[in-house]
């Protein structure tokens, strides 16, 4: 997966440090390299695109590119994919400056948006034309932040995946795991950033520093390589007694990784463990086969051990690994199947089992494999953003007349996929809509006919005779008594129902309209009179509101 | 340094709110100091719906258990329902390190922590987690797995949770009155530790605290907390159902269910009946009284069928059958019901006895609020017994680690 074109790479690059670049991209992307310049963790250039002059007149890097500033005017893509493409085009020149020179190339964006789904494709591409390993950071939106969303990111996903050696991939719906449901929303986004910051920096330390058991770029992308995988990262750092468990406890307590959940089903896991000078072997044979509890035996297992000065008395335990969107959401919605945490189905309570919250949003698979079968032509024809020949002859940005028709050629595979899209996404909620639709509007058809069995008809019979026989008939006798108005409807029912079972109806006619009347039922609930509970919250069992009284739900039933 | 203890529990029901203030003894025993009492107004469906109207009657309930008892009462057990409590069992499963035969207390709070680690909602909060039993190489009802040999080691615990919000509002409901909430216990739970014996438990016995807001209920199996959990539904069902079927207001329903009623109707003679008046004492008209206990026995026969359905997997097992209490469970004719309904034997139970003023414990109302002291004292007891100078020493260390921190 790596192609990393090592003869490219200056003489004797080998010995000294990698030079890194982190480049953010669009808002998310600025906000995350602020934390970095702010942090001080990272030794590499930092560099911030945006189309917004707003934003990046706040943002702390000491490099800025202002995306497309003739053709955006300083104004943000406003959530226009195309429009974030086209800046990042027109700017490319400076991008190339900015970034040229460098072994590593982190990308962080948040997918989405215009300027981060937009650009963030084309400043991967040029990083990738500057020969050096590119890796990309990004977030992909809350599914409160609506499908149209989601799908320009999981486009702009897409073309991430081509360009970048790897793709580290948060949810943010997982960020909300982060902190208490009562911190302040400024809380949220600060510990997203700095999960992602977090991350960076482990990565480039854990591949860039010296260490007595190195780990390399290449253990880095098999523990990534997974495809449309979602990064598992867990970070943790502590100190005193007891620091090597400590930091693998906090590295474990990451929502990313569920706890350590979602490492049961693993197949690659990096782990790297650092500490100072007084870092001892007993402690990282502990934390290692203390690990080892939450990982399957079929693992592999990447191990890392670096010595740092930096931290001191501390000890840092750094776990990076991918799971498969799929297998994150079969996750969500299933037990672990590993046995370490196997609830006991059988031992549990009767009651409605508490659903395991999904964190990862489900509808994504449905959007995500759709375009599959619509996609190979497109697939096939390579998709590059602008062609490098033209890049290479159009050294001028102002002219816009090659820049436009490049924006044409750039902008066509993009809309053609953006159509199989848009067709996964019109297919599938009336799926959904459907359905109480088709049963509201089936209803009305079966609802005229009064749906007798001779059961109830001999129920209310004998309910009319008064005879003791059925206590329930008994109930709705007396009650009828007392509210009168339900007399003459119940009277002309029956007759009705009389005429009805002349014209010998079959059996199994019956019984499937009483099914469509039963299911009918349930939507009726609304008026139905609940006393001095009506305010109250209603208690639903299979249909019924218990609220409503039992002698009235009966009779109910018994009309029926 | 006092030998006892006194605790107060606090229990916001939906017909009345209780506090009742118990002296906890060394021996274990337990008496009760002083009981106060208030007509609840603001709660429907054991939840809290009317915040001030609730700590009124909260504060008067409170002068009056302080009152009686002579305490100053600063600290409560606060007793919670509804219908968003659930609970479910989880087992925590450990492997020890190869080179360990012998399990420490390190494994069991590991054990421990991963049967705790269940996913429940989000916006759930933990109100108990109980510990059933450990298992060890699949040996069950191992109560003290520490000093065995073994090489996997299970921990089984019975969790109840319920939605933090509304957790959060009773508590905050009596934080403003202002009391300080000690623990947060739920009902049945609390009401069981007194309600039901230790041959009971061990037994198997299903424990209905029948309220006026919700039917809660514990089951118990070979001495262990097995399910539990809130049916929303209850006394004032009954009422609602009476005060429909008659058209008469609710509080006379109220006073015809307590009065004149009763779940069964078969041996009321045909014909008998009985005058509704109104609240100046005129005679409103006559109904039979056949037809109001057909009405209650209806709604009774299916609150407890809710119950039954929940815990319908369990009912083979209790030996020592159903121990109904709470303010319904005065109804005439409750027992028949539910024994039709259960097929098992039916007792109707107040609190086991305790000391100090006799006429409480015996009445099925006070099963939960004084099943609050003992819930309290229980977990005192679970405590390691410190002496005064070592907790002095806990004390002044916590604060000391606080300040370095």
């Amino acid at each position: 997966m790596v192609e990393y074109d090592r003869s490219q790479s200056p003489e004797g690059a080998s010995t000294a440090a990698p030079r890194i670049c982190i480049v953010g991209v669009g808002g998310a992307g600025s906000n995350v390299v602020d934390r970095i310049t702010l942090d001080r963790i990272v030794d590499a250039t930092l560099v911030c695109a945006h189309t917004d002059v707003r934003v990046l007149g706040h943002s702390m890097a000491p490099v800025k590119i202002q995306l497309g500033a003739e053709l955006m005017k300083g104004i943000g893509a406003g959530g226009d994919p195309d429009l974030g493409r086209e800046a990042a085009l027109f700017s490319r020149d400076q991008i190339r400056h900015a970034i040229e020179n460098h072994d590593i190339i982190f990308i962080s964006a948040g997918l989405g948006g215009g300027t981060g789904s937009g650009a963030a494709p084309v400043i991967a591409e040029i990083a990738k034309n500057t020969g050096a390993l590119v890796l990309v950071v990004a977030t992909m939106p809350f599914s409160f932040e609506g499908r149209r969303r989601l799908a320009q990111a999981e486009e702009a996903l897409e073309l991430l995946q081509k360009r970048a050696d790897a793709l580290v991939l948060f949810e943010n719906n997982r960020m909300g795991e982060l902190i208490l449901p009562k911190d302040g929303i400024q809380k949220a986004f600060n510990q997203a950033d700095q999960l992602i910051a977090q991350s960076l920096r482990a990565i480039s330390t854990i591949t860039t520093t010296p260490g007595l058991v190195k780990l390399g770029l290449d253990d880095l992308t098999s523990a990534l390589a997974n495809a449309n995988g979602r990064c598992l990262f867990g970070f943790g750092e502590a100190r005193g007694q007891n620091r090597g468990a400590e930091a693998l406890k906090k590295a474990l307590k990451s929502p990313l990784i569920d706890s350590g959940r979602l490492l049961h089903q693993t197949k690659n896991l990096l782990v790297h463990v650092a500490g100072g000078e007084s870092l001892t072997l007993v402690e990282v044979e502990g934390v290692m086969k203390q690990l080892g509890r939450h990982v399957p035996d079929q693992t592999h297992i990447l191990f890392g051990l670096g010595v740092d000065a930096k931290l001191g008395d501390a000890v840092a335990v750094t776990l990076i690994s991918s799971l498969g969107l799929n297998q994150l959401n079969a996750h969500a919605t299933a037990a672990p199947p590993s046995e370490m945490l196997q609830p006991r189905a059988e031992a549990m309570a009767p009651m409605p089992a508490p659903a395991i919250p999904a964190p990862a949003p489900k509808r994504e698979v449905p959007a995500k494999k759709a375009p599959s079968p619509y996609a190979p032509p497109v697939e096939s024809t390579p998709d590059l953003l602008f062609k490098s020949a033209e890049f290479n002859a159009v050294p001028a940005v102002g002219e816009a007349f090659p820049l436009t028709s490049l924006h044409l050629e750039a902008a066509a595979p993009v809309q053609t996929r953006e159509l199989p899209v848009a067709l996964a996404e019109e297919e599938e909620p009336p799926a959904f809509e459907e359905t109480p639709a088709q049963v509201i509007a089936a209803t009305p058809e079966t609802a005229h006919i009064p749906v007798r069995t001779p059961a109830a008809k001999e129920l209310a019979d004998a309910a009319r005779n008064g005879s003791k026989e059925s206590t329930l008939a008994a109930v709705v006798a007396r009650s009828v008594t007392l509210q009168t108005e339900a007399t003459p409807a119940q009277d002309d029912l029956i007759s009705f129902d009389e005429q009805h079972e002349s014209t010998t109806i079959s059996a199994t006619a019956v019984l499937a309209r009483k099914s469509t009347a039963e299911s009918q039922q349930t939507f009726s609930l609304g008026e139905e009179d609940r006393g001095r509970f009506k305010d109250t919250e209603p208690s639903i069992v299979q249909g019924e509101d218990l609220d409503v009284p039992t002698w009235m739900r009966l009779k109910k039933k018994l009309r029926r | 340094m006092a030998k006892s203890t006194i605790y107060a529990g606090l229990e916001i029901g939906t017909h009345k709110i209780c506090v009742v203030v118990g002296e906890a003894k060394r021996d274990g025993a337990i008496k009760i100091l002083g009981v106060g009492q208030a007509p609840s107004r603001g709660v429907r469906k054991g939840e809290i719906v009317d915040f001030e109207k609730v700590q009124t009657c909260v504060n008067d309930a409170l002068v009056r258990a302080e009152d009686r008892s002579d305490v100053m009462i600063r600290n409560v057990f606060l007793g919670v329902t509804g219908a968003h409590i659930e609970s479910l069992n989880n087992r925590g499963r450990h492997r020890l390190p190869d080179e360990q035969t012998e399990i420490g207390e390190d494994d069991v709070e590991e054990a421990k922590e991963i049967a705790r680690s269940v996913s429940i909602p989000q916006s759930n909060v933990f109100l108990h987690s109980v510990t059933r039993q450990y298992i060890v190489d699949g040996q069950e009802a191992v109560r003290q797995p520490i000093g065995r040999e073994g090489r996997v080691l299970e921990a089984d615990y019975h969790i109840i949770h319920g939605v933090r919000g509304r957790v959060q509002n009773a508590i905050r409901c009596v934080r403003e009155i202002p009391l300080e909430v000690e623990d947060v216990v739920f009902n049945p739970v609390a009401a069981a530790q007194v309600v039901l014996t230790r041959e009971a438990k061990m037994q198997g016995a299903l424990m209905i605290d029948f309220g006026a807001g919700t039917c809660d209920y514990v089951l118990y199996e070979d001495g262990m907390i097995t399910a539990s959990g809130c049916v929303p539904l209850g006394g004032d069902h009954i009422t609602n159902d009476v005060s429909m079927a008659l058209q008469i207001p609710n509080g006379r329903a109220e006073r015809l269910k307590v009065e004149e009623g009763s779940v069964l109707y078969d041996e009321v003679p045909e014909g008998e009946m009985l005058s509704i008046e109104d609240d100046t004492g005129l005679i409103l008209g006559e109904i039979e009284r056949a037809f109001l206990n057909e009405v209650m026995n209806l709604r009774t026969k299916e609150i407890l069928t809710q119950v039954r359905v929940r815990v319908e997997d369990h009912l083979g097992r209790l030996g020592a059958g159903i121990y109904l209490t709470g303010g319904v469970s005065m109804m005439k004719g409750v027992d028949v019901v539910a024994r039709e309904v259960f097929g098992i034997k039916v007792t109707r139970a107040g609190s086991a006895p305790v000391s100090g003023i006799t006429a409480t414990f015996e009445n099925p109302q006070y099963s939960a609020p004084i099943g609050l002291i003992r819930y309290a004292q229980i977990l005192d007891s679970e405590k390691p017994f410190l002496s005064p100078l070592k907790r002095l020493g806990r004390r002044m260390q916590e604060l000391l680690s606080s300040i370095t921190l």
